[in-house]
């Protein structure tokens, strides 16, 4: 019976440690077949699974470029991501997916680029940033601004410092005032004031802003200022889903079904949405 | 020359497929309650009587269990088998429905297959035939004319039963499935069935569409929300919410992904794993049933997802239920 629900094995190629309570994990599908036709848009989430403790919905972090492996990244807080903490390499889970819209890459061609993200949703802009340095003539100028409560809860900082070596790419860090260390040397403040504060010099540019609502929500006046069409910015929403499919019922903003017609939306899209997020 | 067919023809005829060992589902008196079950006898089958109305719950479970497993998996150490689900989708029947528990099947048909079809409830709705009984009476709590339904509408059902008094029934097949089955179990008749009588209509739809799409925010969902209980019988008891969650059942080592009912008025069912909840109070729960049922889902799929069975508002322990809160938006006590 064709069965919706029913997931793929993935073996578990690598994982990496974050922070205190967020992991990166790698996958390959173990059904050749699967892995030759599986492809995604950056953007797209899938619903990960630990079989005898549930299934997960995370975005899918790495580049669609990247045909040997999908990977994602979690924190530990509930039944699912504690198991899903003890997993290893060679360990199978499961994967459904992809689902939901990327990010519209095309539409972006020709832009400057401005990435606004805080704590656990630098993965989800993480898959963007590096698809664009993969195809870099497609694109201009990248800024990301990246915040987190403390410099202990930052991720894929290794990855932050090598984008920043890349030719026409400037990234800023951040920490909350109080989260910082003593030889910190990023940006003290929140992430929209450490991004008004930086003057970028993008022209015409896209922007994506993920992270928790409050953010998202002061980050708006900033964008305002600078003159950026809400139609122009972009966010990916994260609310929570069973199915992925459309039918379980608990995702949707107004009419919106977050995972069949988002996760990715403009803010422009999200303005004419209740308030239901 | 139409056709009817008798009480007593009509037992025969759950009594055949019980001892075929075929399931057949119907009204029945469990504890104190009338209730469709799947029927052990055609004798404990409730056709009326002592003013009989409805059963309190729906016939959605027979095609959408209040748990049902995906699949199976076996795990042992590294190695992970996936196995189909123990899933029962045999030939039933449902005998004695209502409209408007019938007609809630063409409107959840749309959830179930935009773009994804989902086969567990599609074989189940394949493998069923369903035998529906016109209503001759509607209570204060019935309101299918407000929604478009109708005590004698035949959708989603596969033929039409008309009381005709002394246990006799005039037969209006709607599908071909339906007809099949009546074959050779009905009589020639020249009768006219009395007239059915819905109950009035108590709101317009369009109207409340039309408050719904512009008023998120407003006092009424507070004044609604407050008393809400969030116990989840009026989605229980719905013919038409088919919210689910899917979680992992029995021990680690080897067991199911299970699917089981859920309903948008638990706290939890939104909550996200950062602790933030887009509806974190009852209030806003409330909005959501109603206006998933009046506005969202006739915006997506062009039907309004309420057959006006009012079982919401029959089993609300608070007597909320929706047709209170339209009702109050049909006579601009919020306008």
């Amino acid at each position: 019976m064709a069965n919706i629900y029913k997931p793929e094995l993935m073996e578990v190629t690598a994982v990496r440690q974050q922070t205190s309570d967020v992991k990166s994990v790698a996958l390959r599908f173990l059904d050749p077949e699967c892995a030759a036709a599986f492809s995604f848009q950056v953007g797209q989430f899938g619903i990960f699974s630990v079989f005898g403790y549930g299934e997960s919905t995370f975005n899918i972090c790495s580049s669609s470029n990247w045909k040997d492996r999908i990977e994602f990244c979690f924190r530990k807080v509930g039944r699912v991501t504690e198991a899903m903490w003890k997993v290893e390499v060679g360990d199978v889970i499961g994967f459904r997916g992809p689902y939901g819209h990327g990010y519209p890459m095309d539409v972006w061609k020709g832009h400057d680029l401005i990435f606004l993200g805080g704590g656990i949703a630098m993965p989800p802009i993480r898959c963007a940033v590096w698809y664009a340095l993969e195809n870099r003539a497609d694109f201009g100028d990248i800024f990301i601004v990246y915040g987190a409560r403390t410099v202990g809860d930052l991720v894929y900082v290794d990855e932050l410092q090598e984008w920043a070596k890349h030719e026409r790419v400037r990234v800023i860090t951040c920490v909350d005032p109080g989260g910082e260390t003593a030889d910190w040397k990023g940006e003290i403040g929140f992430v929209p004031t450490v991004f008004e504060r930086a003057h970028l010099s993008a022209k015409d540019p896209v922007v994506l802003v993920i992270g928790p609502p409050i953010m998202i929500k002061n980050t708006l006046p900033v964008l305002q200022k600078l003159a950026i069409s809400p139609a122009s910015v972009y966010t990916s929403l994260e609310n929570r889903m069973k199915c992925g499919v459309g039918k379980c019922g608990r995702c949707n903003v107004g009419s919106h079904y977050v995972c069949k017609e988002g996760p990715v939306l403009t803010m422009q899209e999200l303005q004419r949405l209740p308030l239901d997020y | 020359m139409s056709e009817l067919i008798t009480e007593r023809k009509l037992r025969q005829l759950a009594a055949d497929w019980i001892s075929a060992g075929k399931r057949v589902v119907g009204p029945a008196r469990i504890r104190d309650r009338i209730l469709y079950t799947a029927l052990r006898s055609s004798e404990s089958l409730v056709l009326g009587g002592d003013g009989y109305l409805r059963p309190a719950n729906s016939i959605k479970e027979f095609f959408f269990p209040k748990q049902e497993q995906l699949y199976q998996y076996r795990v042992r150490g590294r190695n992970i088998e996936l196995l189909e689900p123990s899933a029962d989708f045999a030939e039933q029947l449902i005998i004695a429905a209502r409209p408007c528990d019938a007609a809630a099947l063409p409107v959840l048909d749309h959830v179930f297959n935009w773009d994804f079809a989902d086969e567990f409830y599609n074989r189940r709705r394949r493998a069923t035939t369903i035998l529906t009984i016109a209503c001759g009476a509607a209570d204060d709590a019935c309101f299918c004319t407000s929604v478009g339904i109708g005590p004698e509408d035949p959708r989603g059902s596969d033929a039409v039963l008309l009381e005709l008094g002394d246990g006799r029934y005039k037969v209006r097949p709607v599908t071909e499935k339906g007809g099949k089955l009546l074959a050779g179990k009905t009589e020639p008749s020249q009768e006219t069935a009395p007239e059915t009588r819905g109950p009035e209509r108590k709101f317009d739809s369009a109207k409340i569409r039309a408050f719904l799409e512009n008023h998120f925010e407003h006092a009424i969902w507070a004044e609604h929300g407050r008393s809400c209980m969030a116990c989840g019988v009026c989605a229980f008891s719905c013919p038409t919410c088919h919210c689910f969650d899917i979680v992992d059942a029995g021990p680690a080592a080897g067991s199911a992904r299970v699917r089981t009912w859920d309903t948008c008025q638990f706290p939890i069912f939104t909550q996200h794993a950062s602790g933030h909840n887009p509806r974190g109070a009852q209030p806003a729960r409330q909005r959501q049933r109603i206006l998933h049922k009046f506005s969202i889902y006739p915006e997506k799929f062009g039907k309004i997802l309420c057959t006006g069975c009012g079982n919401c508002v029959r089993n609300c322990p608070v007597g909320l239920g929706v047709l209170n809160l339209l009702t109050e938006i049909e006579h601009g006590q919020h306008l």
